[in-house]
């Protein structure tokens, strides 16, 4: 099993917040599945979007990811998947209720400080794969780190550890635009694993590949949970959702129903 | 993030679009080049003017009749001081010497069997070359048929004229005199105003005998000649009082200029510090209005930079929003729009002002001037340049800040 958590001694860590993961020990900072406050707990959680007609993309919903879970969320659209994904991504907030991201109420922060705050308890993976164009990979790998006020040597050293991990040693000066589907999906994984976040978010990850491709890419995902990380998977095709411990049905705004595999 | 990496990351996106960052650089170049040639230009020439007046002493009060406040130095000037007034002059406390000036109108001078046309020799005294530097030769004796010239004037005649040489002028009345050249002069050390600086032909002769102009003192009650520049020249220690007892003199009914000006016309009684100054304040008058047209050029400049970033933030939506979701701060997203504006900016003045020097050299060159360089111009135009980035960038970096990250991600 290789360990695509935080390796040892290049762990990320900010002065100013001791709250940030250490990552010093090879199973990262965050506790062991089942034990321990929930990475993500979402308490009665209600979305409202004002405008000519107010729609509640969420009602009500209570949900809790566990350190170290492997939680696929399903629905069709409109049934308050993105909603979920910018709530628990630290991209929005509630209307009412309280989301905890890492035992931190992301309502209670300021702008900059929720800015922060994604940038190092949250990797996003999304379906169509958001690399900056003009960044080489190990460029774009480390991009959370240089808001996160890593320095440069340390930046690329990690960045392109990352990305030999991920099988993508030989492509660290490509850009995008060289790169394949499934390798620039690689890259945004080894993007969303550079900051040794606490939870990794993935949108339709294999949305935008092929098949095959979308298999490997699901398999990382799967050694990623083994070591370690707690992962919340968004999907509309069950083959994929089936990856994850268990599948959280979404529709019109409520949890219709929770699957576990 | 610390401003390298803001820096590095700015320099990096104007890479990646080199042309429309040099085009939008090159609207900066202009302005900023366009202020710093006129502002080059404008120090140029008032350093110019003003070495020539400040070449010749600062204890001199000059004396003209003018119209109103402004204007009336060099030739022009109504001839109302007296013999009366030259002598009541002397008598003031540290005045040590007068120097009168009247104009001769003539049509011709004659050397030898070459006459060459010439509208005016200007009357005086020996007084006037006390300071002078004389090339050869010595002052005119008041009273006698002597003349003195400068380089200039020598040069009039083939050969040159030397000390010794007889020349035949003709007045305008048609009526001629001989007189003797005894000395050329090399400049008169300031106490004819811009006698060096126009770098004139001048033929000076003695007031005694050669000037005519005459007019009834109303103090003296006798016909005397009467002049219409004077040179009074102070104890250098005590100029300003001097100066101001000098303007009292001819404010009071007491002086003959006081009774014959005509109305609206006033004495007017500067030391080279006014004329400096009167001449500086033109000329700064005229560089701020040329450099002021300049300005008009930045600010198209600025409107290119602006316009450029809002064009950038637009395209650029989505990055933003790729950084946001990566953890940059609204300020981070800021701090980076502005940086590249400013870059922009920045780099059209360190092109601008050497491009700008470059273009003042060229005017001083053609204006005959010797160059003289404005260094707070130039610090002012880079310190400009970032400052038109900062304003330029601002609104769309306020804009690029504001994206949300949530509609930014979703934008294709």
């Amino acid at each position: 099993m290789i360990n695509l958590r935080g390796s040892p001694g290049t762990g990320v860590t900010d002065a100013t917040d001791t709250e940030v993961a250490g990552g010093d020990s090879p199973a990262g900072a965050n506790p062991a599945p089942g034990d321990g406050e929930p990475v993500v707990d979402l308490a009665d959680v209600t979305k409202t979007y004002e405008g000519a007609v107010a729609v509640e993309a969420l009602s009500h919903v209570s949900l809790s990811l566990p350190a170290g879970s492997y939680t696929a969320v399903m629905g069709p659209s409109g049934s308050g998947k993105s909603t979920l994904l910018n709530l628990v991504g630290g991209l929005d907030t509630p209307t009412s209720g309280t989301v905890r991201l890492d035992g931190q109420d992301i309502a209670a922060l300021s702008d900059a400080e929720r800015a922060r705050a994604r940038g190092r308890t949250v990797g996003f993976v999304f379906q169509t794969f958001n690399l900056m164009p003009r960044l080489t990979a190990v460029e774009n790998v480390a991009l959370p780190l240089v808001f996160q006020g890593v320095d440069r040597g340390e930046r690329r050293e990690r960045a392109a550890d990352l990305l030999s991990r991920v099988g993508l040693g030989d492509r660290l000066d490509h850009r995008p635009s060289e790169l394949s589907g499934g390798q620039r999906q690689r890259v945004a994984i080894a993007r969303a694993l550079a900051a040794d976040p606490a939870l990794l978010l993935a949108d339709e990850p294999t949305g935008n590949v092929d098949t095959e491709t979308g298999a490997q890419i699901m398999d990382l995902f799967a050694e990623l949970h083994e070591a370690g990380n707690t992962i919340l998977l968004v999907t509309h095709e069950r083959r994929i959702a089936e990856h994850a411990e268990r599948i959280v049905h979404f529709r019109d705004g409520v949890i219709e129903d929770v699957e576990e595999l | 993030m610390d401003l390298s990496e803001t820096l590095r990351i700015s320099v990096r996106s104007l890479r990646s679009h080199r042309l429309r960052a040099a085009l939008t650089v090159i609207g900066i170049v202009i302005g900023i080049a366009a202020v710093v040639t006129f502002a080059t230009f404008g120090a140029s020439l008032k350093a110019d003017v003003v070495s020539e007046i400040e070449g010749s002493s600062a204890n001199e009060v000059y004396l003209v009749a003018s119209e109103g406040d402004e204007g009336g130095f060099g030739g022009a000037g109504q001839p109302v001081f007296t013999e009366y007034d030259l002598s009541q002059l002397r008598e003031i406390e540290g005045v040590q010497r007068v120097v009168p000036r009247g104009i001769v109108p003539v049509s011709a001078i004659a050397h030898d069997n070459e006459t060459i046309a010439q509208r005016q020799v200007t009357a005086t005294n020996a007084t006037a070359f006390e300071t002078a530097t004389f090339e050869s030769g010595r002052p005119f004796r008041n009273g006698a048929s002597e003349a003195v010239v400068n380089r200039p004037a020598a040069r009039l005649f083939p050969g040159n004229l030397s000390t010794g040489d007889e020349l035949s002028i003709t007045r305008s009345s048609g009526e001629r005199f001989e007189v003797t050249v005894v000395g050329v002069v090399n400049g008169t050390g300031g106490q004819l105003p811009f006698s060096s600086f126009t770098e004139q032909p001048r033929v000076f002769v003695p007031a005694d005998p050669f000037y005519q102009s005459v007019v009834e003192s109303p103090n003296a009650v006798s016909n005397q000649r009467v002049y219409s520049q004077v040179t009074v020249v102070t104890d250098p220690a005590d100029t300003t009082a001097t100066q101001e007892r000098v303007r009292e003199y001819f404010a009071s009914p007491r002086s003959d200029a006081a009774r014959l000006l005509p109305e609206g016309y006033e004495v007017a009684a500067r030391t080279n510090a006014d004329l400096v100054d009167s001449i500086e304040r033109i000329v700064t008058r005229l560089t701020r209005f040329v450099t002021g047209i300049a300005v008009i050029a930045l600010i198209v400049g600025a409107v290119g930079i602006a316009n450029i970033m809002l064009v950038s933030v637009t395209e650029r939506t989505r990055e933003i929003g790729i950084m946001k979701a990566v953890g940059a701060r609204s300020r981070d997203v800021m701090e980076l729009f502005l940086a590249e504006a400013v870059l922009l900016g920045a780099l059209g003045a360190l092109i601008g002002v050497p491009l700008g020097i470059a273009g003042g050299w060229v005017a001083t060159r053609y204006a005959e001037i010797p160059l003289e360089l404005a260094p707070g111009w130039f610090a002012a135009a880079v310190a400009v340049g970032v400052l038109t980035g900062v304003v330029a960038g601002l609104y769309p970096a306020w804009r690029a800040a504001r994206v949300d990250p949530i509609d930014a991600l979703r934008y294709e």
